[in-house]
């Protein structure tokens, strides 16, 4: 066939298919759908139409544009057809070459309008860039269309005639049609492949995230297990019931031994629609024997419906975290039982323990610096041989003493890498090497002030230094080892001064006490617990010590601490404790309020002495006292028969002949009414006179019932009791004679006792004179003032004296020089005169007798004293 | 307190220094109708003794200036003749025997029996050599 035949032949062809019919429309249409969707990509879908719209439609050579990255031009597409008229790939070659702006050349009308552009003959068009290589070529009609996704032109194709056509409507529309669904293929197309995409990354980040995935369906079937679930699991998805997952992969609570209980699981419970944040489980299997901590989350899976499908569990590996937490909380631990008051070997112990833990192969020991300065005592190296701790205990310190002696000296770090070869362990190295030691880093422990402590070493089996993270627990190590030692040592020398005290008030009976305000705590001697009625243990405080003091007195006792503690630094108080069951102490308690060098109150350091029994002998002496003057006074009342008698029965027979005198009177009927009447008169008298002698009598033998003094004046007081006494003087021949001052000052005295004092004396000296003969029984009381500051009385008797040596003797108890005394009586004399305030005393007079004199001192002339 | 009417014979002396039984003795003497004359004062009655007679004198033992016993002593020198009755505060068997010794014709100790003590004033009074004499 000739060329010419060829192009007749295809023109008619042409002709027919430029207008095809319905059905082959449709029958295009559907080719080309079930071929497009078939297709791959954009390319291949594209191949498909340029193809399958040349052969039905007769054109000679369709082409696709697509714009470029950042959508500026439009770039000629890989693909094209082409009848396979060689001159047709010249204008390939053309458009190849060509980009096209918005609204330039066929390609950029179309791209620009979003619509088909038909030209009847591009020769002719102005806007045809590729005019030339068209005319070469013999181009004419040409179409352009756009597929479009949604809004957007994803491409451009075009197709060429060799001869100039019309605009054919129908045939643009099929194109369109194919276009447009093309276009629709396309679309889903991207979204598949942008799926595909996303689950590609999501995929990647699955398999390369460090957290464990996993996703199971409603029925406990595994959809997703990422690798770091197999990691941290042990093994991949299984077909295993979700009631075995805990047995399969090693779950445990955080008691590392009790599997996880499978209803509780995260992801059982996420399948089950609940939420689960932040649970912490316990994993170890063959692959993991140390075992792993995880910490899951989990959330429920859900279809567009809302219905639950299945769950899914992010799991992080915590052991490290966990790791840490533990460490930490083991340090507060040790820092508790420091706080706690462990032994400090128990407490180092521990920390080595803890240390030792926190990496393989590490083992640790603490010496101590004996208080010297000089040598090294064992602290704690539970998992050295005993014989290292046996021989290290009490080696020395010095620039060459192994790592620890070594670095106590310096005050520094002292790592050696490798004990066989460094000097510093020249006198240590059999040892190690028996012990298998190879590298030994010791750090000194300091005080907070800056003393060496002792020393926290690292040992390893092998040669090296320290890594930063043994560094960072040497760190912690030495920290914790100075509290710990520090405190100890603060405790015994607080021990040490508690036990001296306490030595030292036991030894006096004394409670020694110490109350710590800021901690609110309090201390107190053995003896003191014993005082105040505290257990041995019982831990004690201020408020406690207070809780015994007598209800009565707490308050004021409160007080006086308060006012110690603020200001006055000095604490004193007496007053009585209440025991358990009711006891009750007298004490007396003294203390002093320590502070710092900033002034800050430190202590309340104090004593209290228990003078429960002083007190009780007090007032048993008091009683004794009070006793004994009352029966010498009886006794004085006995020795003053005659007085007494004569005294009662002088008013008494006067009364009773008075009342015979009137009978009789009365029964002779001669009365004189004047008579009568000074006769019951002088009755009236005389009984009122007995009546006095009987109080008088009754004042000195009642017992000290009322004790008040008054202002007296002694003269006043001395006649008194010499009317007292006055008939004994009489009966027994003898004479008082008294001397008054009468400018004596008024005294501030016990009547009464005052009273007894004179009759003690003045009975005494009435036995003095006995011996002698009537006409020498002489006694002389004299009264004057010494100096207006005191009032003298003396009491002289002519009589046998006192005992030459100590006159004074006459005062003490049961001293006696009368057959019939009791020697109680000048006893009672000095006891009433001291408690007066005043003294007495004795001395034998020059010429012959006795001297008694005593002086109370004179009230002082304000006017308080003068009302009283 | 004396009777200016009676003879010394029918006088009734009586020496107690304390005021209050003096008067009250007197008074039961004067209610029985005796006579009496009282003193305050020992040295007093002595100094009346030696210028009269006197038949009865009751003595008080305890006296500041002078005990009666030591009164009786000097009495039974100055007036041998009369009886003398002693009356005393104190139950003191010593001066009661010193006193019985020395020819007392009573002794009674304060407060005592107006009947007895009247009675043995009369009594004294009835044996005197003088009253003897006149009856």
């Amino acid at each position: 066939m000739s060329e010419r035949d060829k192009i007749d032949k295809k023109s008619d062809e042409r002709q027919e298919i430029a207008d095809p019919s319905r059905e082959e429309q449709l029958s295009l249409l559907q080719t080309i759908t079930m071929e497009v969707a078939a297709a791959s990509d954009l390319w291949s879908a594209l191949d498909v139409v340029l193809r399958r719209v040349c052969e039905k439609t007769g054109w000679v050579l369709g082409q696709a544009w697509m714009p470029n990255q950042d959508g500026t031009v439009l770039d000629c597409g890989p693909v094209c057809f082409c009848s396979g008229e060689d001159g047709l790939t010249k204008f390939r070659v053309a458009s190849e070459g060509s980009h096209f702006r918005p609204g330039v050349g066929l390609p950029g009308r179309v791209w620009q309008l979003k619509r088909s552009a038909w030209i009847e003959d591009v020769t002719q068009d102005p806007n045809f860039p590729r005019t030339k290589a068209a005319t070469k070529v013999g181009l004419k009609a040409a179409v352009g269309i756009p597929i479009l996704s949604g809004d957007e032109v994803i491409a451009v194709i075009e197709f060429f005639l060799q001869e100039s056509r019309a605009t054919n409507e129908r045939l643009v529309k099929v194109i369109a049609a194919v276009a447009a669904q093309l276009g629709l293929v396309m679309e889903r197309k991207r979204a598949v492949e942008e799926l595909s995409r996303t689950n590609e990354i999501l995929q990647s980040i699955l398999s390369s995230m460090g957290d464990a995935v996993i996703v199971a369906d409603k029925q406990g079937n595994f959809l997703l297990f990422n690798p770091a679930a197999e990691r941290m699991f042990g093994k991949g998805a299984t077909q295993t019931a979700s009631s075995e997952w805990s047995h399969q992969y090693g779950l445990y609570l955080s008691d590392k031994v009790t599997p996880f209980p499978a209803d509780q699981l995260p992801l059982t419970r996420s399948i089950r629609g609940e939420e689960v944040n932040n649970v912490e489980v316990f994993v170890r299997h063959d692959k993991a024997p140390q075992g792993l901590w995880t910490r899951i989350n989990g959330r429920p899976l859900r279809g567009p419906d809302g219905e639950l499908s299945g769950g899914v569990i992010v799991c992080r590996d915590i052991t490290e975290i966990k790791k840490e937490e533990f460490f930490l909380f083991d340090q507060s631990r040790v820092l508790e039982m420091i706080g706690a008051n462990a032994s400090l070997s128990e407490v180092l112990t521990s920390l080595v323990l803890l240390m030792e833990g926190q990496a393989d192969g590490l083992r640790c020991s603490i010496l101590l610096l004996n208080r010297d300065g000089k040598h090294v005592r064992h602290g704690a190296a539970p998992n050295l041989p005993e014989a290292y701790v046996k021989a290290v205990d009490g080696a020395p310190i010095g620039p060459r003493n192994g790592s620890c002696g070594t670095a106590m000296y310096l005050r520094k770090q002292v790592v050696v890498k490798d004990v066989m070869t460094d000097p510093l362990w020249a006198d240590y190295r059999k040892l190690a090497e028996i012990c298998g030691l190879r590298a030994c880093w010791s750090t000194p422990i300091l005080s907070p002030h800056g003393d060496v402590l002792g020393s926290f070493a690292m040992y390893r089996e092998e040669t090296r230094g320290p890594q930063p993270e043994e560094l960072r627990l040497t760190q912690i190590a030495t920290h914790i080892a100075g509290i710990a030692i520090d405190r100890q040592r603060a405790q015994e020398t607080l021990r040490e001064r508690e036990a001296r005290i306490s030595l030292a008030a036991e030894s006096a009976d004394l409670a020694f006490w110490v109350i710590y305000p800021e901690q609110n705590t309090a201390w107190m001697s053995d003896k003191g617990r014993a005082i105040y009625g505290f257990d041995s243990q019982l831990p004690l405080n201020r408020d406690l010590i207070c809780g015994r003091v007598h209800p009565d007195e707490r308050a004021a006792v409160h007080a006086a601490f308060d006012r110690a503690c603020a200001s006055i630094g000095l604490f004193e108080s007496e007053h009585r404790l209440v025991l358990p069951y009711g006891r009750t102490r007298w004490v007396i308690a003294r203390g002093r309020c320590l502070h710092d060098e900033h002034g800050n109150l430190l202590e309340l350091i104090g004593v209290t002495i228990d003078v429960s029994a002083q007190k009780q002998a007090d007032l048993q002496l008091q009683i004794q006292r009070e006793e004994m003057s009352h029966f010498n006074r009886v006794a004085l009342m006995g020795e003053m028969t005659a007085s007494v008698a004569h005294e009662l029965n002088q008013p008494l027979t006067a009364i009773a002949n008075n009342a015979s005198a009137a009978r009789r009177f009365l029964q002779r009927g001669n009365i004189d009414p004047v008579l009568l009447q000074q006769l019951l008169q002088d009755m009236v008298a005389d009984s009122q006179r007995a009546g006095e002698v009987i109080r008088g009598i009754r004042a000195l033998v009642q017992k000290d019932k009322n004790v008040a003094r008054s202002m007296l004046n002694l003269n006043t007081v001395i006649a008194d009791t010499l009317r007292l006494v006055s008939s004994d003087i009489v009966l027994r021949e003898s004479v008082v004679i008294t001397e008054m001052d009468h400018g004596l000052p008024q005294v501030e005295a016990v009547p009464v006792q005052i009273q007894q004092v004179l009759l003690n004396l003045i009975m005494n000296a009435l036995d003095a004179v006995q011996a002698c003969p009537p006409a020498k029984r002489r006694i002389i009381i004299s009264t004057r003032s010494l100096n207006g500051a005191s009032a003298e009385v003396t009491v002289r008797d002519f009589g046998t004296g006192l005992p030459k040596d100590r006159p004074d003797k006459v005062f003490d108890h049961f001293f006696s020089t009368k057959q019939t005394g009791m020697g109680m009586g000048l006893t009672i004399v000095r006891s009433i005169i001291e408690t007066h305030g005043g003294k007495i005393s004795a001395e034998n007079a020059p010429d012959r007798g006795a001297r008694f004199f005593f002086h109370l001192p004179a009230v002082r002339g304000d006017s308080k004293s003068q009302a009283a | 307190m004396t009777s200016g009417e009676k003879s010394d014979a029918e006088i009734v002396c009586l020496v107690d220094d304390d005021l209050s039984v003096l008067k009250s003795i007197q008074r039961l003497l004067a209610s029985d109708g005796l006579s009496v004359r009282g003193f305050n004062k020992p040295k007093e009655f002595l100094a009346h003794v030696q210028t009269h007679s006197v038949p009865v004198v009751i003595l008080d033992i305890w006296m500041e200036e002078m005990s009666g016993l030591e009164l009786q002593a000097q009495l039974s020198r100055l007036s041998p003749g009369t009886r003398v009755i002693i009356i005393t505060g104190c139950d003191d068997p010593a001066a009661k025997l010193t006193a019985l010794q020395h020819g007392v014709v009573a002794f009674f100790t304060k407060p005592f029996d107006d009947d007895q003590f009247l009675t043995a004033v009369r009594g004294a009074l009835a044996i005197h050599p003088m009253n003897e004499r006149a009856r």
